[in-house]
This record gives structure tokens, sequence and C-alpha cells, in this order.
């Protein structure tokens, strides 16, 4: 029977929650399509197989100590091995840092077609359909493959988390690893020592909305200030330089759950969201309609932001 | 030092889409600049042209209306590029724009170092750079938050992104790809002096034929197109409406007394 393949993500030892997903995903799709789910771990020993056992009923494990830190080739070598040694008819990757840094290569290694960033894979007249989020998630597109086998990156979030179960088997597949044309040094922390948002209960946030530094002091320190909470800011603010690092709201920044989270000029891209859809109660204020950050929200303000924060300023007296 | 940089015009994401025949978005009503990613890219190309020495070349593919931002990019300070001109390659997937995109690049030649930006914020496919790599047969990364070439000019520090603000240090040596990672630095500003020089920066134009790519348009894409649509949202916010001082009464109240969060 073929497979449908997930492939581990994982981190300091750990399955991430993004790879749980995409055990959800196989099983549906694979139901779907008459096959099976099935993971892959490509790591130095079986731990991290023996856990993603406990998701899926079938775990392959490439185990080489050249496979000990991620690397494109060595776990783009291990992946296609995999792919071609055993019967397997689609493969979901995370679209998660590691995913999207060799995702595309193992498909193009195996000749099959990649679709990245789904937010759904459903059968349609016996075939995958892919939907997928385009345009900062304003639109969605959906594309079928025209390649035997599919690879795909699941969007986070796009998918409930499998829960554990019974364990599975876990089945060696043996593989040469060639040779890898990157040297993994170390990993740093950008944000260290710096002020921790995620321990505050209210959180101000500005996006690309505010347009400048003085502007995003003005009505985004100020409203945070005012509420007794911290002031945070979208990736395109951080970038912009007008706040530091350990403020940014995000995928690539912290997660945070206040019990309130004033988004103002933030559009409310997937990135974004995945780091403040845990808020308690999100306001969001916006002069675009279709922003996505309506869509998370539970009270939203379609207005200028500038006449909006100073307004609520005022009404907190 | 040779670089080349893939840049690509995008919708201003700001703009209203509308779609049509459920196929593609309403052009006339959308304003068109440069991908914000890919300016970083051009930065960053431009700073390492200034520490090593040698020229840095735009590679984007659209149709006629993409010249005014690869202009943008010669404003910038690249020296000059290649503008792939085909619809047989706009009408293709990622895979058929990688592989005119990878053969536009082995026709400049000896290039040392090729960046493009994390995705695109249309598609937001992510692959590109990576398709790239792969199909020259050479080392990647993607994400990069940081760029150390050596004084060799060979061997290359990167740091890649990773989640919750850390980065992996790795090394590799050129050519390679990169994608690069908003925020790295803060892209220049083009003076009038450099406008009217952009002008006159070669601009050379392909088409996928010619330039040897086999596989072109739908029938060499891997991936078929079936329709776009706007995603109905499974929840929408509670709309506060009114001016803004009777929405910022109105929500201070619930605040207050709704949720009791303040």
């Amino acid at each position: 029977m073929s497979r449908i393949l997930v492939i581990a993500d994982y981190r300091d030892g750990k399955l991430s929650e993004a790879t749980l997903e995409l055990c959800k995903a196989a099983k549906e799709i694979a139901s779907g399509l008459g096959a099976t789910a099935a993971g892959a771990v490509f790591s130095k020993d079986d731990s991290i197989a023996n856990e993603l056992a406990k998701y899926v009923p079938e775990v392959l494990s490439v185990v080489d100590p050249k496979l000990e830190k991620y690397t494109s080739d060595g776990y783009s070598q291990a992946a296609k091995a995999v792919i071609e040694s055993q019967d397997v008819q689609g493969v979901l990757f995370a679209h998660s840092y590691d995913g999207v840094d060799y995702a595309a290569k193992v498909a193009l290694s195996v000749d099959a077609a990649i679709i990245t960033n789904c937010n759904k894979i459903e059968i349609s007249d016996g075939a995958p359909l892919f939907t997928r989020s385009i345009y900062n998630g304003k639109i969605n597109e959906q594309r079928k493959i025209k390649t035997d086998k599919f690879i795909a990156t699941l969007e986070k979030g796009a998918y409930d988390k499998e829960e554990a179960g019974d364990a599975g088997t876990v089945t060696p597949v043996s593989v040469t690893i060639g040779d890898i044309r990157t040297i993994v040094k170390e990993i740093v922390e950008t944000m260290a020592g710096a002020v921790d948002i995620s321990q505050a209960k209210i959180i101000v946030a500005g996006g690309r909305g505010t347009k400048d530094q003085d502007k995003f002091n003005d009505v985004i320190v100020s409203l945070a200030k005012k509420l007794g909470g911290e002031f945070a800011g979208s990736r395109p603010v951080i970038d912009s330089g007008w706040t530091e690092a350990a403020r940014q709201v995000g995928q690539s920044g912290k997660t945070v759950a206040p019990i309130l989270y004033i988004a103002a000029g933030i559009s409310g891209s997937i990135q974004h969201v995945a780091g403040m859809k845990g808020s308690q109660c999100i306001v969001a204020v916006n002069k675009d309609p279709e922003a996505p950050i309506f869509n998370i929200a539970t009270y939203g303000i379609v207005a200028d932001l500038f006449e909006v924060l100073p307004a609520i300023m005022e009404e907190l007296g | 030092m040779k670089i080349v940089v893939c840049v690509k015009e995008v919708p201003d994401m700001e703009s209203k889409f509308n779609i049509i025949d459920d196929c593609r978005i309403d052009e006339s009503q959308v304003a068109f600049k440069m991908n914000d990613f890919d300016e970083y890219a051009v930065e960053e190309a431009l700073q390492i042209k200034e520490k090593f020495g040698g020229e840095v070349i735009i590679v984007s593919a659209g149709p006629d209306r993409i010249v005014k931002d690869i202009r943008q990019s010669f404003a910038m300070g690249a020296d000059w590029g290649v503008h792939i001109n085909d619809r047989d390659v706009d009408s293709g997937d990622s895979f058929v724009l990688a592989s005119a995109i990878s053969k536009a690049i082995e026709k400049i030649g000896d290039v040392d170092l090729v960046l493009t930006g994390v995705q695109a914020e249309d598609d937001m496919a992510a692959v590109i750079g990576v398709m790239i790599a792969e199909m020259m047969g050479l080392p990647h990364c993607t994400n990069v938050a940081k760029v150390q070439i050596g004084d060799d000019k060979k061997s290359i520090t990167i740091n890649r992104e990773l989640e919750g603000g850390l980065n992996e240090v790795l090394e590799t040596t050129l050519p390679a790809v990169l994608s690069i990672q908003s925020g790295i630095n803060q892209p220049r500003y083009a003076t009038l002096p450099r406008i009217m020089q952009a002008k006159k920066k070669r601009l050379d134009v392909e088409r996928g034929a010619e330039l040897g790519v086999s596989e072109l348009g739908e029938a060499g894409s891997k991936t078929s197109f079936i329709k776009m649509f706007i995603p109905i949202a499974e929840h929408r916010a509670e709309l506060i409406e009114g001016d803004p001082k009777a929405a910022a009464a109105t929500l201070v109240d619930k605040l207050k007394n709704e949720v009791k969060v303040i």
C-alpha cells in the first residue's frame, strides 16, 4: 500500500507541533486515497522516530551521525532515498524554517511536483486538490499536480494536532549519506537579555500602518503605557528598526497570549497571527476592511488608527 | 565578484483585489511595486559589491510593466540586468520560472553568488531560490538574516533564521544561492542622479526558448492551476461602528464591562 509520508520537523530532541499537525493531515489524505500514513525521521538515533511512532502507524528511520544536525544536503539525501526505496505517493513537510529550506530540493531530486504553504489538501476526483494562501492571505488558490508523486508543505495551524496513540512500528532505512556542503557551527539567540513581552497581560502592537518611528512611539507606546501594558510590533516594524527585536510578535519572534492584545495597523499575516492568536481578547484597528486580522479579532474598528488610538487614550482618562 | 539578484514585481498588497473568471486578479485596479524581500536582496548585493568590488546583475521575469522595477534596482546601484519577457514563462509554475532563471544565470556565466528574496508577496511559494540551487548544483541557504563573506571571496558564514528569534550559523563556499530575509539591512533610496543613470544601464531581453528552457508554459509545469477565490472567513470580528470618538467610547466600554479585560 502506498504511503503519505510525514517528514519529521524537530529541534532539541523534540518533535515540533507542526509535525503532529502533519500526522493528522497525512491520515486524512491517506484515507481519501486508499493509502496509509507513515513518518520519516532523519537523525543520529531512533529516539525521535520512537516518539513519532505514537502518532503514525509506521515510521521509517534513517540514522547516521551525519544527520545529527539538519543540513539541506544531508536531509535531502535521506529523504530522496526513503521516497525512492519505499512506496510513497505523497510527502508532507511543515512550512517551517527547516521545511522551507529543503522541501523543494527534495521535490526536484525525485522529480515530484511541489505545492507549498497549503492550508488544505482534499481529494477531488481521486486526486489530491491543494488549497494555498496567496496575496498575503487575502486570496486562496487551488492547484493539482501533474506528476505521480507530490510534495507539499503545510501552513502552521492548517490542521489540528494528532493525538498520541498506540506505538506504531519503527523500521530502519539504510542510506549512504554522501557529500554535505554546509557546516553548522552554532545556534545563537537574537533576543537574549532584552524585555520579555510574553509575560505581559496587556499588549499594544503596531504594524506597518503606524508609518514611522515617531508615530509608532506617539500612538503605540503611549497607549501601552496608559493601559499598564507592553508595546510590541509586527515584523515590518522591527525590520525598519522602529523598535527592538525582542518586541517582535510572530513566527520569527515572540509568541504571546495576553488577556488583551490591541493590533493597530497590522494586516494579520499568517506569520504574525501565529504569534498572538492565543490572546484572550483581540482588538484590531485597521483602515483596510479586507485585512486578515479582522478574521481572528474579537472586536474590530475599520478606521484610521491615528484617530482611533488617541480617542481611546482620551476615553481612558 | 559577480552577484545576481532575482527580483519580482508584485502587486501592492494593500490594494483591493477583484478576481476575474476565478483565475486572475483585475490588474487595472492595482499598483505594482518591487517585492519587499527582493529590495533587501538588492541592498545586500550592493553592500557586498561595495566591500569586494564586482558587479550586481538583476534577473527578473514578467511582462513589459516590470521594466520600471528593474530600473529601480539599477537606480539603487545594480549594474545591468536581464528581463525574461515571455508569456510562456509567466504562464508556467515555479518549476518553469526557476528553470528560466537558472538558464539566464548560466548564460551570464561565472556567477559567484545568487540572491533571491525569501518569497514573493503574491504567490508566497518560497521555492525559487531552493530550486535554482538544485538545478545549478549549488549549495543554498534560505531565510538568511546575515551574510559574511571571507576575504578569500570564497568562504561564507551565514545566519539562517529559525523560529522564536534563534539563528543558525553555518558555513559554506561560493558559488551559492541565498534567499534573503527582510530586516537584514536598510535598503537605500535611489537618488535622482541615480534614477537618471538607471535609464541608460544595459537591460537584455530574453525568452525561455532562446535560453534553452525545454519545459515552458502550462505544458511544462509540474502543477496545474485550478482556480483562485476570496476565502470565506470562519470568524469575523464584531465591528464597532461610528466615528473614531464614538467607536473608541464603545470599545472602552466593552473592554471594561463586557470582556472585563481592563
